[in-house]
């Protein structure tokens, strides 16, 4: 069986569970424009309230590291990358490399900033029902008649289901080549070669399969709608969380 | 009453591979069909003619006395179809949301979907697992899971392509019974597998396919014994001359 992943969502029965939908959806781009705004006052600020609010919906913040260790490397070559490409008073220098002090702070902002987005986004895909995510995403592209909201909708909802069965497919062809001693083989482009081209193969049978088993069951883009409600703690929220982003842009 | 009507049915794939070749069946209301064969005999291709996923090159498929290519809507609606790979069948987010699949696409009414997909999972014992994320669940589950996301668009028979294939025994065993307590619920039932063993005991009419066409076609007891000769093993209790006992004795 496969594990539970730091993107799946967990039960529970807090307030941010309970929040409909769409405010949450919303709740979480104007919090990420304000991230973005931020400066080292605020973000600590934000650091502390999302802080609190993971521990509140009980999400594993230590076991998830280890699922973001990936991202940790993204995040530690975004530092990198503004460390040395911003120019400033040197820190510190040798031969031809210098890394200055405003690329430093600039590196641990932008970093920082995009942790908090991250996280902000999980604290979100925990708390919410996949299902929930795709209907209000079908919601708000109500006023745009242009775009196909439910095949939209749909392509959302079968990514989700689908990651982890990729994931699954991509460990279970990486166990198969190490156990035929891939690792002999030091050329990465040769490994990456021979890990993509079955994995590929694989996902595109699945499709074949998947629209099959779709069309067996009636797939059709005129479906049900999904039913949504907000009620005044909604609302409330809405309230509180705007005054907080105005307050933190403001200082 | 004849539910099923196969007239000189034939298909060949895009590369002239004939797939099945001059069927002629008729399937009544509430039989419990085993469909035997080699891989590539013809026995997943005959069943995607049942609810439309293949359309003949020659010949007619009446499903309740209309032709399925005239009404594909209302024949995968009557027909009922649970995939080899319950992986690549399984479509929701969540159980719940898997099972909501068909009805939502029948667009029903959203208390008449929940009323169906409740049943469904009550049916296959998965309430519990209502909000789980299908890959969490165990073979035998999932198996069980694209039971239920069929049982919610009501069908009136049930084609099941290779059942308990990578399935353990337990698994194996929870399948036969769900696909008993459909049959004794009334449905319609066909099975296929290249290992007739499992579910022979059960059946009341046994189908041997060779090469695209039907080989045999009659009562289990007389014709299991002729299974080997098309490639079929035929059960351990037929080889020492006792009777087939079932899997869940």
């Amino acid at each position: 069986m496969a594990e539970l992943t730091v993107f799946s969502y967990r039960c529970g029965t807090s307030i941010l569970h309970k929040l409909d939908v769409r405010f949450k959806l919303f709740f979480l781009i104007l919090i990420s424009f304000t991230v973005i705004k931020a400066d080292f006052t605020a973000l600590f600020i934000i650091s502390f309230m999302l802080i609190t609010v993971l521990v509140y919906i009980r999400f594993p913040i230590i076991s998830s590291s280890r699922d973001l260790r990936y991202f940790f490397i993204l995040i530690l070559l975004v530092f990198f990358a503004r460390a040395f490409s911003t120019p400033g008073s040197a820190l510190i220098e040798w031969r031809f490399i210098v890394i200055s002090k405003q690329g430093v702070y600039e590196g641990v902002v932008v970093c920082w900033r995009l942790f908090l987005v991250v996280f902000l986004s999980l604290a979100f895909v925990s708390t919410t029902r996949p299902s929930e995510i795709k209907a209000a995403v079908e919601w708000f592209l109500i006023p745009f008649p242009f775009i196909p909201r439910k095949r939209i909708a749909i392509m959302m909802s079968l990514i989700m289901r689908f990651m982890p069965v990729i994931y699954e497919q991509v460990k279970d062809t990486a166990d198969a080549q190490r156990a035929r001693c891939i690792e002999n083989k030091k050329n990465p482009i040769y490994r990456l070669i021979k890990l993509l081209i079955p994995i590929i193969r694989r996902t595109f049978e699945g499709a074949d399969d998947l629209v099959l088993a779709m069309e067996a069951r009636c797939f059709s883009e005129n479906r049900t709608d999904p039913v949504l409600s907000s009620s005044p703690k909604d609302w409330v929220a809405l309230f509180i969380i705007m005054c907080l982003c105005f307050v933190i842009v403001k200082l | 009453m004849n539910i099923i009507e196969i007239k000189n049915l034939s298909h060949s794939f895009v590369d002239g591979t004939l797939g099945i070749d001059g069927i002629n069946l008729s399937i009544n209301e509430g039989e419990f069909i085993v469909i035997g064969g080699q891989n590539g005999s013809g026995k997943t291709t005959l069943l995607k003619h049942l609810n439309g996923l293949l359309l003949p090159t020659k010949g007619t498929v009446l499903v309740e006395g209309v032709e399925v290519s005239r009404n594909i809507k209302k024949a995968r609606q009557i027909v009922g179809m649970v995939f080899q790979n319950a992986d690549s069948q399984i479509v929701g987010e969540t159980v719940y949301a898997d099972v909501a699949f068909g009805p939502e696409n029948l667009c029903l009414e959203r208390q008449e979907i929940e009323k169906r997909v409740s049943a469904a999972l009550e049916s296959v014992g998965l309430t519990q697992h209502a909000d789980k994320r299908p890959h969490l669940l165990s073979g035998g589950e999932k198996r069980r899971l694209s039971i239920a996301g069929i049982l919610a668009m009501v069908p009136k028979i049930i084609v099941f392509d290779e059942p308990f294939s990578s399935l353990d025994y337990p698994g194996s065993r929870q399948v036969l019974k769900q696909i008993l307590s459909l049959h004794q619920s009334g449905h319609t039932i066909l099975v296929t597998t290249h290992d007739i063993e499992k579910v022979i005991a059960h059946a009341n009419r046994l189908l041997i396919m060779q090469d695209g066409k039907v080989a045999r076609d009659g009562t289990p007891d007389k014709i299991i014994q002729e299974a080997e000769v098309f490639g079929v093993r035929a059960p351990c209790a037929t080889r020492l001359g006792v009777e087939v006992a079932s899997w869940l004795s």
